[in-house]
C-alpha cells in the first residue's frame, strides 16, 4: 500500500505541472496543418458547387436565383474534414486557425455570399460568375478566341480577350 | 491507444482517484499532438476517403512518433506498475461488478469487457481486416471478470497497440494512398464492414443510392451492445458500485444513443418519417 503510494507520488513529482492557464495567459497554439474555422474569399469564388458536393454534413448550400447565385454556410455543422477546401478548384475556401468558434450569437457561425452570374450577349442566359470571366485572360487561354470557345458557350465576352 | 488511457483517467476519476485521471491524461496528451500533425485535428480526423487515405504520414515525424511511442510506453507501464498494489484501488475493483463468461455470451458483450470475462474475441483476429493478418495481434484475455480485469484487460492492450504501431511503421510499404475512383459508384450496393474499435467491434452497413450517395447507413457502436450487460451486472451491487459499473465498460453514449418518443399521458409511441423529420428539423433550424 504505502509503496504503491509512494511509486504515485513519484510519477506526479517527476511531472510537475503541465497545464496551461488558459485562456488567461499565452500558450494555446495549434499546429501548422491544424484546421479550423473554415474562410471562404468571396473575390475567387466561381461559384462550381465542388464543396457543396463534397461536403459530408451538407452544410454548404447552393441556390440558383436568376442573376444570382446564393451560397449558404451552415457552420454549427462544420466537422472540421477540410474536405472543400481540399477540392475547391480556386483556394477560395481555406481551413483557418481559429478553434475558438463558441459563440452566444448563431449568427457568427453563417456565411452567406452571393456571386453575380453574367448574362451571354448572344442567347441572354446566365452562364458563369464574374469571378470566373474576370480569370480568364490570366489562367485559362493563352489568345484567340477559339480556346475559350471550348469552355464557353458562345465564345468569350469581348473584355476577357488579352491584348484589347 | 489513447482511448484506453482516457478510459483509464475517467475510470479513476469516478471513484475518485483523481491522481490518475491527472497522469493518464497527462500521458495521452502527445499522442493527441502527433494526431493533430498527422491529420489536421486532434479527433475527427477526417483521413478516410472512399479508396483510401487523404494523408501520408509525414517522413519527417517518423522519429518523433518513435520517440512518443517509447515515452508513451514507459510511463504507461509506470502507471501500471504503480497502481498494481494500491490497495484502495483494488477495493474498488476486485469482485465488483462481475460478469460471468456465460453471462457475457447470452448478452452478447464485446471488446474488453468480454476479454476480461475469459472470451477472447476480438474482430482483429478472427476475421483479420486491413494488415492485421500480417501485423497479427494478441487477445489480451483475463479471467476475473471483473472491473480490475478490465483495467488489466486495457492496460496491456495499451502497451500492444505500441507493439502494433512499431510494426505496422516497419513494415510500411510504398505505395499510393489512395485508389483514383473515377466513375460514379452504382447505386443498390450493400456494404458491410466490421472494425474491432477500442470499445468493441463496430459494425457499419451500407446501402449505396443515387448520384454515388449513400441510401442507407446503419453503424452499430459497441456501447450499443455492452449497455445490454448493465442489468445484470449492477445486480445486487451497492448504488456507489454503479457508476464505475457502467464506467468499466467505456460506454459512449453519442455513439449510442436511440430515441423513442413517447406520449406521457397515453404511452404511445410516435414513430417519424423521414419527411416529419426534415419538417422538424427545417422549423427548428431554418424558421421555416
Amino acid at each position: 500500500m504505502i509503496v504503491s503510494k509512494l511509486k504515485e507520488a513519484k510519477i506526479c513529482f517527476s511531472n510537475l505541472r503541465v497545464t496551461l492557464p488558459y485562456p488567461f495567459g499565452p500558450g494555446a497554439e495549434v499546429g501548422e496543418g491544424f484546421r479550423g474555422k473554415l474562410k471562404v474569399d468571396a473575390e475567387k469564388c466561381v461559384g462550381c458547387g465542388g464543396c457543396a458536393n463534397v461536403c459530408p454534413s451538407r452544410l454548404i448550400r447552393f441556390y440558383d436565383d436568376g442573376e444570382q447565385t446564393r451560397m449558404e454556410f451552415i457552420l454549427d455543422r462544420c466537422t472540421y474534414c477540410g474536405r472543400c477546401a481540399e477540392v475547391c478548384p480556386e483556394n477560395a475556401i481555406t481551413m483557418t486557425q481559429t478553434f475558438e468558434t463558441a459563440t452566444n450569437d448563431k449568427t457568427d457561425l453563417y456565411i452567406e455570399q452571393e456571386l453575380y452570374m453574367l448574362t451571354c450577349k448572344r442567347c441572354g442566359r446566365c452562364f458563369e460568375t464574374n469571378n470566373a470571366i474576370d480569370r480568364i485572360p490570366t489562367q485559362r487561354m493563352r489568345r484567340g478566341r477559339n480556346f475559350v470557345g471550348a469552355s464557353m458557350p458562345h465564345g468569350a465576352p469581348e473584355g476577357g480577350e488579352p491584348g484589347k | 491507444m489513447q482511448s484506453h488511457l482516457l478510459w483509464l483517467g475517467i475510470a479513476g476519476h469516478i471513484i475518485g482517484f483523481d491522481t490518475v485521471l491527472m497522469q493518464a491524461w497527462r500521458i495521452r496528451e502527445p499522442v493527441m499532438w502527433l494526431c493533430e500533425k498527422i491529420t489536421g485535428n486532434r479527433k475527427l480526423l477526417g483521413m478516410n476517403l472512399i479508396g483510401g487515405v487523404r494523408r501520408d504520414i509525414p517522413a519527417e515525424i517518423h522519429d518523433e512518433l518513435l520517440q512518443v511511442l517509447a515515452r508513451v510506453e514507459k510511463e504507461t507501464k509506470q502507471v501500471i506498475n504503480a497502481i498494481a498494489d494500491d490497495t484502495t484501488l483494488r477495493a474498488r475493483c476486485v469482485d465488483v461488478g462481475v460478469l460471468t463468461p456465460q453471462q457475457v455470451i447470452a448478452y452478447a458483450l464485446l471488446g474488453p469487457t468480454a476479454r476480461a470475462s475469459g472470451v477472447g474475441i476480438d474482430i482483429r483476429v478472427d476475421h483479420p481486416y486491413a494488415a492485421y493478418q500480417e501485423l497479427g495481434c494478441e487477445v489480451m484475455v483475463e479471467n476475473g471478470s471483473d472491473i480490475w480485469s478490465r483495467v488489466l484487460v486495457r492496460m496491456r492492450e495499451t502497451l500492444e497497440a505500441i507493439r502494433i504501431i512499431r510494426d505496422a511503421l516497419r513494415f510500411m510499404p510504398s505505395s499510393p494512398i489512395i485508389a483514383d475512383i473515377r466513375e460514379p459508384i452504382p447505386p443498390g450496393k450493400v456494404g458491410l464492414s466490421s472494425v474491432e474499435a477500442p470499445r468493441g467491434e463496430t459494425h457499419h452497413f451500407v446501402i449505396t443510392g443515387e448520384d454515388s450517395r449513400p441510401y442507407r447507413w446503419k453503424a452499430r457502436a459497441p456501447t450499443f451492445q455492452n449497455l445490454q450487460g448493465i442489468p445484470v451486472m449492477v445486480a445486487g451491487e451497492y448504488i456507489a458500485d454503479v457508476p464505475i459499473g457502467l464506467g468499466s465498460m467505456d460506454p459512449c453514449f453519442s455513439c449510442t444513443e436511440r430515441l423513442e418518443t413517447v406520449d406521457v399521458r397515453t404511452g404511445q409511441v410516435r414513430v417519424y418519417s423521414k419527411k416529419e423529420l426534415v419538417e422538424l428539423y427545417r422549423r427548428r433550424y431554418e424558421g421555416k
